[in-house]
């Protein structure tokens, strides 16, 4: 009777919950195709597609000025791909060593995990002043690279340790004693079995990264990353090209999860395939 | 041949392995028996070059073994939870060794190949290299973890409680197969197990492993016809310990007086323990007078098959178990809380003097 009851009101809970979580991207989604002469809001003057071809400029004579997006997209993904490439590895490496217990390992443990709690903004200003004092110009691939990884470099070490606490070791042992080395032991048998564990080290590197803006505010420099332009744009006014450019990020992401999926589907699909049948 | 020299490994205050001496001769099974926290995966783990000792030296074959990383000591190590590569087929799982070792790795693909058919039909296993190793039952997996190492023709083979994690009949059935494959190739054996039938069954010698070091080292029949101590007894689960002083000859336990074998020659106050074979009571119905021997009320007993194990309650308390095999004229039903007697020849004792503290 309980459950009865219970059930469909956790359905309805839940189906609002997804609303809640979702409604933002979808009203995004729904103006995006606003009309030429319309706003950044409700009602939809005409349905077009006429800010999609905005954004990539062909649409000519327009007396809104094109998003200045384009340099700066490429400069947050490669910042993306370098925070995520050398978070990923210094996590897994850092995750490696604290598999055995060594003098200090618990503070160094809560140092390691503070750059995830220290607040953005301080972090940033703090770098900034010291690149000052030091006489270093800020850029995004220097000072806020730096930043970008003390802040992600956490994620993927935690990640990794999950990893590790549930990894058997006797694997790797099992490795030693065929007589392969530490080195190709690695190669060869544990960096296989946690690649699930590294996909997810650098799927949050790298979403931690692309959309990182208190850390990267202070440190960038005049060369601006994705997020600092589009908040620059919207200093100015607001038009349906923004919602279009969210549009085909939000895609992009989605397609980047897609891919992790798969990945992940495959690897943990060859970890586990299971034995059925009778006991020969 | 496999030497170890008062080995000795601690955890904190408590020490796992204390002072051990053991010799594993070549080409031999040695069987070792262990309670559950005897240490003797920490042995095999010293051994293997996974934990290394705090005292004593290791050797193989005249060289040191201790202090040489793992991977270059040429000791094979079976893992009582197979310890596959769950990411490899069966085929690249045994071909591992060949492949990635650091010395004299085989890169000749024709000859991997080769000798992974050779060894995969040495254990039994052909025509199911193509599988994944999750997709094989237990007992294959066993297999697997097996040929994987032998293909490696390492000096030794430590086998961590192999059996452990398969079924009885198949238990019984490896046993079999392992001692075969070992005669084939000619390698040593050093088999861990609490299992004091699977000791007895697979060793050419057994070692039993107790308080930290090897309390006997013999052939089954030998460690089964002579346990050099209580403790040895014990482990072989086929005993009823029971200790006293010695008194006129007697020795007069908490459990009853008991005649002691002829020539046992011990002086008053001496303190012993004696085993008497599960499988050397008589059980009688109660005598009225107090006399020597042990009474004893009934408590259960369990039908094993081919014999019967009853226990006894003494009147102190300690349990004392009869064996009595079906061939044997059936025993009666024994009644619950009927106090019996338990008879047994003298000669059958095995007398273990203590030291007096």
């Amino acid at each position: 009777m309980e459950s009865r009851l219970l059930k469909p009101a956790l359905a309805v809970y839940l189906g609002l919950f997804l609303l809640f979580l979702y409604g933002p991207m979808i009203v995004m989604a729904i103006l995006s195709f606003q009309g030429p002469t319309g706003g950044p809001q409700f009602p939809i003057v005409e349905w077009s597609t006429y800010w999609y071809q905005h954004l990539f400029g062909q649409i000519s004579g327009s007396r809104v000025s094109q998003l200045p997006v384009g340099e700066s997209l490429i400069r947050s993904l490669v910042l993306a791909v370098m925070t995520t490439i050398v978070s990923t590895v210094l996590g897994v490496m850092a995750a490696q060593a604290f598999r055995t217990r060594f003098a200090g390992s618990g503070p160094i443990f809560y140092l390691f995990v503070l750059g995830m709690i220290v607040p953005g903004v301080l972090v940033g200003l703090g770098m900034a002043l010291l690149s000052n004092m030091l006489g270093i110009d800020r850029a995004w691939w220097s000072t806020s690279f730096v930043l970008h990884v003390v802040y992600t470099f956490p994620f993927a070490f935690l990640v990794m340790l999950a990893i590790f606490n549930r990894f058997d070791r006797s694997v790797e042992e099992a490795s030693l004693s065929l007589g392969v080395s530490p080195a190709e032991t690695f190669r060869r048998v544990t960096f296989p079995m946690i690649f699930p564990g590294v996909l997810s080290a650098m799927l949050f590197s790298f979403t931690l990264s692309y959309d990182e803006f208190s850390r990267t505010l202070f440190t960038s420099g005049p060369r601006l990353t994705l997020p600092l332009s589009i908040y620059g744009t919207f200093s100015v006014e607001i038009y349906p090209n923004v919602f279009a450019f969210g549009v085909l990020t939000t895609v992009f992401s989605f397609t980047l999860l897609a891919i992790y999926g798969l990945l992940m589907m495959r690897s943990v699909a060859r970890n586990n395939q299971q034995y059925k049948g009778q006991e020969t | 041949m496999l030497t170890l020299k008062s080995v000795s490994r601690h955890y904190g205050q408590a020490s796992a392995i204390d002072g051990l001496d053991l010799v594993v001769p070549d080409d031999s099974y040695v069987s070792l028996l262990g309670a559950s926290g005897s240490g003797k995966t920490t042995l095999l783990r010293i051994i293997a070059g996974f934990e290394e000792p705090d005292n004593g030296t290791i050797s193989l074959r005249g060289a040191r073994l201790d202090g040489v990383p793992p991977h270059k000591r040429g000791v094979g190590f079976v893992f009582q939870n197979f310890a596959l590569f769950p990411h490899l087929s069966v085929e690249d799982n045994v071909a591992f060794g060949l492949r990635y070792r650091e010395e004299r790795p085989v890169r000749d693909k024709a000859e991997v190949r080769e000798r992974v058919q050779t060894i995969l039909g040495l254990v039994g296993l052909e025509g199911l290299g193509r599988r994944a190793v999750g997709a094989i039952s237990g007992g294959q997996k066993q297999r697997v973890a097996l040929a994987r190492t032998l293909i490696a023709e390492p000096k030794i083979v430590l086998l961590d409680e192999p059996l452990g994690a398969l079924d009885a009949n198949l238990r019984e059935r490896m046993c079999d197969e392992l001692r075969a494959i070992r005669q084939r190739l000619g390698i040593s054996f050093l088999h861990v197990t609490g299992s004091e039938t699977e000791a007895l069954l697979m060793g050419d010698q057994v070692a039993v492993l107790a308080d930290g070091a090897i309390a006997q080292i013999a052939p089954p029949d030998d460690l089964f016809r002579s346990p050099a101590s209580a403790t040895v007894a014990r482990h072989l689960n086929a005993f009823n310990i029971i200790s006293g002083t010695v008194s006129d000859g007697r020795l007069r336990s908490p459990v009853g007086a008991l005649a002691l074998p002829t020539g046992t020659g011990a002086r008053n106050g001496q303190p012993m323990s004696v085993a008497l074979p599960y499988d050397g009571i008589a059980v009688k119905p109660r005598r009225d007078e107090a006399s020597d021997g042990i009474s004893a009320r009934f408590v259960t007993a369990e039908f094993k098959g081919p014999s019967m194990l009853s226990f006894f309650r003494a009147a102190d308390g300690s349990l004392i178990q009869s064996l009595v095999h079906l061939s044997e004229p059936r025993p009666p039903r024994y009644e619950p809380d009927q106090v019996y007697a338990l008879d047994f020849d003298p000669e059958l004792l095995i007398a273990f003097p203590e030291r007096a503290y």
